[in-house]
């Protein structure tokens, strides 16, 4: 039986070892520093098998249910197959279900895949072109309701993978996918907590997972969901969130546009800091940018918010990887 | 007699502390630009593991991690000044959270003892 393998490959390791220390024996480059389960610098992801409570001491609940652990603590018991904390982990095949124009730039995949892709909304995956070339995606889609998963993906002029998505990608397509990744979901949410939403351009996609999420789930506290556009074109699901909160008491949405002067106007982010005042109670989810992210994040908890109630979801500019 | 980590309540006391210093020390001044631009949750898990160093708690830290550890801040300008503004952070955080006197000082001598470490002296 092989009870530790790394990536695709078995890694020997001694009865009462560690994780880390088995990893560095095989001298894969694994980070870490404090080796004491306290820095997190070395922190992987089983993508099978649990790792044991006391190798997810200290990290956040959505952490744990996703199988994040600290190898330098790990005394594995059960069989664990693990990646590096930011590495999607195998590639599973995937068939386009259908294609849409959101708006002038936005689109909506939506992608049939195996039933072994697991994963809760507000994680993202990775499309994978026919060259290899990734990207990262957040996920907009509910596995309990929808047979499909959903990207919501905005198309760059001269993008490789916007040309890919563009040209290439029509119903009954095939291609590739691998994942999920990403922490930004509905889990340690008390039902009765406020929730506020926010993000800018195609960071409405994992919020809208966690909003259909929590509302699948019965949350009983408000649901406050921000989305900021720089034209009035980009708020593009604008007419069905107005319409869903006329279903939900619970629900507000707040939409923003930077180019505008009306009722409407603004930055988003500027919004979400004026209407917030109960920040030390409130579950945050910020998707968007990184000026959009870190600036909310480093504004929310200075003004009292705990660090651990910000889930958030950087999109960082192409190749750059996420 | 009990260790400074178990008479200030263990890992959850270093939890309790953790967001507060953390806070305290982006609201100062003198130090805040060391910050920018980092990744907040590992800062924030960073933090933490100074804090149990400092509170006497378990830790394998080296000079040599220290060093390698602050060397990008060395390069942008750290000195003492701003190893005295962290200490008098942490001392802040300990009172607002009702720890003694003596538990302050012992912690601020703590966190002292890796100064030379920190600035590659």
């Amino acid at each position: 039986m092989t009870l530790l393998t790394y990536r695709e490959a078995a890694i020997e390791i001694e009865p009462g070892e560690d994780v880390l220390s088995a990893l560095l024996r095989a001298e894969i480059d694994a980070p870490h520093s404090c080796r004491s389960g306290v820095c997190q610098s070395c922190m992987h992801r089983a993508v099978e098998g649990n790792p044991p409570a006391a190798a997810q001491q200290g990290l956040s609940d959505a952490q744990k249910a996703l199988g994040y652990f600290l190898p330098c603590v790990c005394v594995p018991e059960t069989p664990l197959t693990i990646v590096p904390a930011r590495e999607a982990g195998a590639r599973s095949e995937a068939v386009v279900h259908s294609i849409d124009r959101l708006s002038d730039d936005v689109v909506r995949l939506r992608l049939e895949h195996d039933s072994d892709f697991a994963y809760r909304p507000g994680q993202l995956l990775e499309l994978i072109a026919d060259d290899g070339l990734g990207r990262h995606y957040s996920l907009a889609s509910l596995p309990e309701e929808d047979s499909f998963v959903e990207l919501h993906i905005r198309l760059h002029p001269g993008g490789r993978m916007s040309r890919f998505i563009a040209e290439e990608l029509a119903p009954g397509r095939q291609l590739h996918i691998a994942g999920p990744l990403g922490t930004c979901i509905y889990e340690g949410v008390d039902p009765d907590q406020p929730m506020a939403l926010i993000g800018s351009g195609t960071g409405l996609a994992p919020l809208i997972g966690v909003m259909r999420d929590a509302l699948r789930r019965g949350h009983r506290g408000s649901i406050r969901l921000y989305h900021g556009a720089r034209e009035r074109e980009g708020l593009y699901l604008h007419d069905h969130l107005e319409t869903l909160t006329k279903r939900h008491a619970n629900l507000r949405y707040v939409p923003r546009v930077l180019s505008d002067s009306g009722p409407h106007g603004g930055d988003v982010a500027t919004a979400a800091l004026e209407h917030e005042n109960a920040l030390p109670h409130t579950a945050f989810f910020l998707c968007g940018g990184e000026k959009l992210v870190g600036r909310l994040k480093r504004v929310l908890f200075l003004k009292g918010a705990s660090l651990k109630q910000i889930r958030s979801d950087t999109f960082l500019p192409a190749g750059s990887g996420r | 007699m009990s260790s400074l980590y178990e008479r200030l309540g263990g890992e959850k006391a270093v939890d309790a502390a953790v967001e507060l210093f953390y806070r305290n020390v982006l609201a100062d001044g003198r130090i805040a630009r060391f910050f920018d631009g980092v990744n907040m949750e590992d800062q924030l898990a960073k933090q933490k593991s100074f804090l149990t160093m400092a509170f006497g708690g378990p830790n394998k830290y080296t000079g040599k991690d220290m060093r390698k550890a602050h060397e990008r801040l060395v390069a942008k300008g750290l000195n003492d000044s701003h190893v005295d503004a962290v200490i008098e952070d942490l001392s802040r955080t300990l009172r607002q959270l009702g720890v003694g006197e003596k538990e302050v000082q012992e912690v601020a001598a703590l966190a002292n003892s890796v100064r030379n470490d920190v600035l590659n002296h």
